[in-house]
């Protein structure tokens, strides 16, 4: 059952129902309960034993960290350790044994060696990227005394399982979390109409625009000998755009379900595009996995003591400022190493995507001096518009190559890719000749997907000066209704549907 | 050592780290007034004021100060029980 199905607005109409005609005490049980059939109608029943596995070893880990942590930590940090490398080890065995095995495979063909596995092919349960990640966050943050633990096992299932966001994140921790999602939510208008209209303006991306710039994109990335030169560049920034319609929209599903039963759940985007780096790119762009990685990984590299010995004997030697400069960048090698592979078991995450978006990191931080006496030498004005606008252009550039990494089937594909994006002598008129028609789009779906982004670009400055929906809340009724009505009909109307697409298919539920 | 110190100590770490010698901190600067803090040079700094102090913050303490205020309590405390 996908976020997008008839299905699951019936099953979400009982859910709201159910939760306000229990006792405000008990509501949160009644997610629990709609959270596992969730689970039971969308992912294989068997894979219920690995999130079931999950709650409990975490919760466990959790109330024997917190009972030892003041009187023997070292037995404290014996169950946090156990507690990651179990909930991590069903992640890697369930999502990577195939990645494994081929590499096995290969190695002991290449060794002449008899010992070549099986591929497995077992059922992976729905959600285990970001689940897994969510118990292992709750876990560190009970070591590090941020949060305490849940007494009841069955609120640690319902923060590991809850269903809006099981499918495709926010990643949330437990501290920001714990309060919403337990408290007595009383019925309240406003949650329930900024939820729905949050859910219908991610409708609207997806169905209406994520859709049509899909058709371009697989049009374009389906045959590359034929479509190149110019048409590769043309996919790779729609691709940006599908992807941020795509994965923000379903947020905004996610989001505003949460809204409806009073629940805040963390924000995933912040207007990613109006990003002036791809440093400030990823401060924006899938906020909760950059948090994760931040907090979980970069911190305590760059604070564990090993690290700092190994900063201090190489400032002695280099100075301090590089010094700093390397072992960031080490660190960071890290995070974007496991940020790849947490994408998925294949090269094009890993050393592709992962290691171009280091690659932009590194030159931004370590460059820093050089840039800045190119501006010098230029005379930018760094306060101009136009300095900003180019900053925007070039972050916009920078991501959408690294994403043709994400996009491309191999990362042998994703280099055949930049190498055609050269070759043809086509140049951007195919923008304005009807070449799109080639890819299923008519000349008025292509005004309408113009339309769209445009609006979409409105609401993000919009969004600047703060909440639209609140904007919008203080306009008289007859104007809030006709923009509500409009959007409910453009989603109906020119959402697309029917036989060539499959609207289930959210690019980041793969994960 | 007072919390005057403190701050003079801590305005020469910010002017280091992050190379701009306007810097002025008070009890209210946060990453929102420096335009170069943000969680990679956190870090950075979190170190340097370390080395400086001779402390070692928790990991609870990094991820939730707020503002250069709740650093000099912080770095107060820990001074406080050093010294004692």
């Amino acid at each position: 059952m996908t976020l997008t199905s008839f299905s699951f607005f019936v099953f979400f109409a009982v859910c709201i129902l159910c939760y306000y005609i229990l006792p405000q005490k008990i509501r949160w049980t009644g997610l629990l309960g709609f959270s596992i059939l969730f689970f039971v109608f969308s992912s294989p029943p068997i894979t219920g034993i690995f999130l079931l596995g999950c709650i409990i070893v975490t919760h466990t880990c959790c109330m024997q960290i917190h009972r030892f942590k003041k009187t023997d930590p070292g037995k404290a940090k014996g169950f946090l350790i156990c507690g990651i490398i179990i909930d991590l080890s069903m992640l890697a065995v369930l999502k990577y044994s195939n990645f494994f095995a081929l590499h096995w495979n290969a190695i002991a063909a290449r060794a002449h060696l008899n010992a070549s596995v099986r591929i497995p092919d077992w059922p992976v349960p729905l959600g285990i990227s970001f689940y897994t990640l969510q118990a292992v966050g709750l876990m560190a943050d009970t070591w590090r005394e941020i949060t305490e633990p849940e007494h009841n096992i069955f609120k640690s299932a319902l923060f590991i399982a809850y269903y809006p966001q099981l499918t495709s994140g926010p990643i949330a921790r437990y501290e920001e979390l714990k309060e919403s999602l337990f408290r007595e939510n009383a019925f309240s208008w406003t949650n329930f109409t900024h939820g729905l209209q949050r859910m219908l303006w991610g409708l609207f991306k997806k169905l209406v625009l994520s859709a049509r710039l899909a058709l371009v994109v697989d049009g374009i990335n389906g045959d590359m000998e034929v479509y190149n030169g110019f048409y590769i560049w043309i996919a790779a920034g729609l691709f940006m755009l599908q992807l941020y319609t795509d994965f923000s929209g379903y947020m905004d599903i996610i989001i505003g379900a949460s809204e409806v039963f009073g629940i805040k759940l963390p924000e995933n985007f912040r207007a990613p595009f109006f990003s002036r780096s791809v440093r400030e790119f990823w401060q924006r762009w899938h906020i909760t996995l950059g948090a994760f990685m931040r907090d979980y990984v970069f911190y305590p590299i760059q604070h564990a003591y090993r690290f700092i010995h190994i900063r201090k004997a190489l400032s002695q030697k280099i100075g301090r400022k590089a010094a700093d400069r390397l072992t960031t960048g080490a660190a960071l090698l890290c995070v974007w190493f496991l940020t790849g592979l947490w994408h998925g078991g294949a090269y094009k995450y890993i050393f592709g995507w992962g290691l171009w978006f280091w690659l932009c990191l590194i030159l931004g931080q370590t460059g820093e001096p050089l840039w800045k006496k190119l501006r010098v030498f230029f005379k930018v004005r760094e306060s101009s518009f136009s300095w900003r606008l180019f900053q925007i252009l070039r972050t916009f550039i920078l991501v959408s190559i690294g994403n043709i990494f994400f996009r491309a089937g191999s990362l042998k594909a994703a280099f055949r890719a930049i190498s055609l994006g050269f070759t043809s002598a086509d140049n951007p008129w195919i923008l304005f000749d009807g070449s799109y028609s080639q890819f299923g789009l008519s000349q008025k779906e292509v005004f309408l997907t113009f339309a769209g982004l445009l609006i979409l670009l409105l609401v993000s400055v919009l969004q600047q000066s703060g909440s639209v929906r609140e904007k919008i809340d203080r306009q008289g009724i007859v104007f809030r209704w006709v923009l509500y009505f409009m959007l409910l009909f453009a989603v109906i109307v020119f959402g697309k549907y029917g036989p060539d697409y499959n609207p289930a298919d959210f690019i980041y539920r793969g994960f | 050592m007072s919390k005057n110190e403190i701050f003079t100590k801590l305005n020469s770490i910010f002017r280091d780290v992050f190379d701009d010698k306007t810097i002025m901190v008070s009890e209210s600067t946060s990453a929102a007034d420096i335009e170069d803090w943000d969680s990679l040079s956190h870090i950075i700094l979190i170190s340097a004021i370390e080395d400086e102090f001779g402390v070692r913050f928790n990991m609870k303490d990094v991820l939730n100060m707020k503002n250069v205020g709740e650093m000099a309590d912080i770095l107060a405390e820990m001074i406080g029980k050093h010294i004692s």
